[in-house]
């Protein structure tokens, strides 16, 4: 276990190096002269020159990667040329939302994926089963913005819980009720994506490990249904449940935009598409790393997670 | 021994069908068969013959889908059949209980041993957390497991084949049962912990006072540890008796092809197995007949028309299935 865990941190720190080097690359990969892009199209040559090398752009390549990799690590991912706020402010103020947002939309997925799956796995192809799996169906099929649009109509509109836009967002320390309606939306389109896989998966591992011999073994101890489903079947069907979480959680640090950017949340894929539009590269830079680095931890997290729940896996 | 009251287990016109695609497949039929305290009998037949399913039957553990059971399991008095699920999980563990075939599936491979028997102790005889582990040590140890505390914290990935299945005789007897099932305890292990699997039931079974239904393919193992023996073909008993009259006065022609097929120390070095010619019948295709007729040497036409019914033999307690009974030892002149 011990060596397992130190070979993983070891691929870890490869891999964030890897990011680093290719988030680093990212700026040069941009058409034309970034003093250019700073100073605009009337700039005199000579004030070009001088920014060029202001911004150590005459040094090597390799020489203004490790400066900026030493500024990185001391937590400084730069000042955008557009807002003149540092890069790494602006991210610490949007990523909190991201995950706060997943969150709750990771504990709405399970909190119903769960207990779903084990009573469809208790009779497949029973009548509950077949009511979930063509209800859970119904909703894999059904993209996010089409869900988006049809929650605003429902619990926005009809119910008239209000969904807030970037210029009315508020932390949830500042006042946590306004800033749960404002994270409902967003959340429960998450958490649906994130239920149907989830569902799925553990349904049908759940299905094959009822079939083996240690739960009829556990039966015949004459525990309970309900004991044999948590403590006997849950643990084993559940590697898969955590691999599918550990990608999907990535995946919506990377990918949450859409849903942020069709309900105005300020979180770290608005903030990004904003960026984008903008030409901010360095904060364009700053938060592709950041994403990047945490998907890594994410998936790393887990991985450590499904060692705990299966040992098997560490000892071969 | 085996007058009524002493019978802790009363198995009558038991019959086990499964619903499958290709119609109702009988995989046992009308199986009845007694058991006295502290009596081991033997259920012998090859793969397919129905056994295992005849012991999860007994036990009340057959899937709940699909399947319809019908006759009588009288268990220490408790009808088994058609029993709700709630009153087979309060006999489960402290009036019967099971050691499975295989001790690499029938352990939870991500539980604790330690955790799995303290489950039986814990959730069924309401121990505290204390005294079971103590229990479960003792048990341990019962069994025969070397170093009981620290294989306490083992996963199953972390013993033997021969250590896991004294876990599960360990997990079996810590509820006190009445009557163990032993399902083919010993296919599962290398040869040499076979015999030491067997002889710790023996064992067992003297010290606990315990009836034991033990279930095999191989006669060498029934041969001196049960006092009765029961063979079955295709879900059917073809010949029962005493462990004695089976070997040595067997009417039925299957009965002899098993004892002809296993390995005998006496024959001499390279001697070929004697195997039965065919394969038991396919259950959804059934003839009207007796189902051992296409492999039997002394098969007539009545033998595939008609099926035979168990007739009592001379011996008391022996009875078998078979219009052409081979002859008896006296008929044989010996």
């Amino acid at each position: 276990m011990i060596r397992y865990v130190i070979r993983r941190i070891l691929m870890l720190i490869g891999i964030v190096f890897i990011i680093s080097v290719g988030s680093f690359y990212l700026i040069h990969l941009l058409p034309g002269n970034i003093t250019t892009i700073i100073e605009g199209p009337g700039a005199s040559p000579a004030n070009q020159a001088k920014l060029y090398k202001l911004l150590g752009l005459d040094r090597p390549i390799y020489e203004q990667y490790f400066v900026w990799l030493g500024n990185v690590l001391h937590g400084n991912l730069g000042t955008s040329f557009i807002s003149q706020e540092s890069v790494a402010s602006t991210i610490r103020a949007a990523l909190p939302i991201d995950l706060e947002m997943i969150f709750i939309s990771q504990i709405l997925a399970f909190a119903t994926a769960i207990p779903m799956a084990m009573r469809s796995a208790r009779k497949p192809d029973g009548i509950v089963d077949r009511i979930f799996g063509a209800g859970s169906f119904t909703l894999l099929s059904v993209p996010p913005f089409i869900v988006i649009i049809l929650l605003v109509l429902f619990i926005s509109i009809k119910l008239g819980i209000p969904h807030t836009g970037v210029s009315t967002y508020v932390s949830f320390s500042s006042d946590w009720i306004a800033n749960l309606e404002s994270m409902a939306l967003p959340s429960i389109t998450l958490a649906i994506g994130s239920f149907v896989v989830y569902f799925r998966v553990l349904r049908s591992d759940l299905i094959a490990t009822l079939q083996e011999e240690f739960i009829t073994m556990a039966r015949s101890k004459g525990i309970s249904q309900r004991r044999i489903m948590w403590r006997h079947a849950f643990r084993p069907s559940s590697v898969a449940l955590l691999g599918a979480a550990g990608v999907n959680i990535g995946g919506l640090l990377a990918g949450g935009f859409v849903v942020q950017f069709l309900l105005a949340i300020p979180g770290l894929g608005y903030t990004l598409i904003a960026a984008i539009n903008q030409n901010d590269y360095l904060l364009v830079q700053g938060i592709v790393f950041v994403v990047s680095v945490g998907v890594v931890l994410i998936n790393f997290i887990f991985d450590f997670i499904i060692n705990i729940v299966d040992p098997r896996i560490s000892r071969e | 021994m085996s007058n009524a009251p002493h019978e802790l287990l009363v198995v009558d016109d038991l019959s086990t069908t499964f619903t499958t695609m290709g119609g109702p497949l009988p995989a046992v039929a009308n199986v009845s068969f007694t058991l006295a305290r502290n009596e081991t009998i033997g259920i012998v037949g090859e793969s397919g013959s129905g056994k295992t399913v005849l012991s999860r039957t007994i036990m009340g553990l057959q899937p709940r889908s699909n399947v319809t059971v019908t006759g009588s399991v009288l268990l220490n008095g408790n009808q088994m059949v058609g029993a709700s699920e709630a009153a087979k999980r309060a006999l489960w563990g402290k009036e019967v209980a099971m050691v499975f075939q295989d001790p690499m599936t029938s352990l939870n491979p991500v539980m604790r041993v330690g955790k799995q028997i303290d489950e039986s102790l814990r959730v069924r005889l309401g121990m505290n957390k204390h005294d079971a582990k103590a229990r479960a040590i003792e048990l341990f140890e019962l069994v025969g497991i070397p170093s009981p505390a620290q294989r306490y914290m083992a996963y199953p990935g972390q013993l033997s084949g021969g250590m896991r299945q004294r876990v599960v005789i360990a997990i079996a007897l810590a509820g006190s049962p009445n009557l163990l099932m032993a399902d083919e305890p010993t296919t599962g292990l290398d040869v040499t912990i076979q015999a030491q699997i067997l002889n710790l039931l023996d064992d067992l079974k003297e010290r606990l006072e315990m009836s034991v239904v033990l279930v095999t393919h191989d006669l060498g193992v029934v041969a001196t540890r049960t006092s009765r023996i029961v063979v079955m073909y295709a879900g059917r008993i073809v010949e029962s008796g005493s462990t004695r009259d089976v070997f040595n006065h067997h009417r039925m022609p299957y009965t002899r092809a098993l004892l002809d097929s296993s390995p005998k120390v006496s024959n001499a070095s390279h001697t070929r197995l004697v195997t039965i010619p065919g394969r038991p019948p396919n259950l959804l295709k059934l003839t009207a007949g007796c189902s051992f007729a296409p492999r039997c040497t002394f098969a007539t036409d009545k033998c595939h028309t008609e099926r035979p019914e168990l007739q009592a033999a001379d011996e008391p307690e022996h009875a078998f299935a078979c219009w052409n009974p081979l002859p008896t030892n006296t008929e044989r002149g010996s």
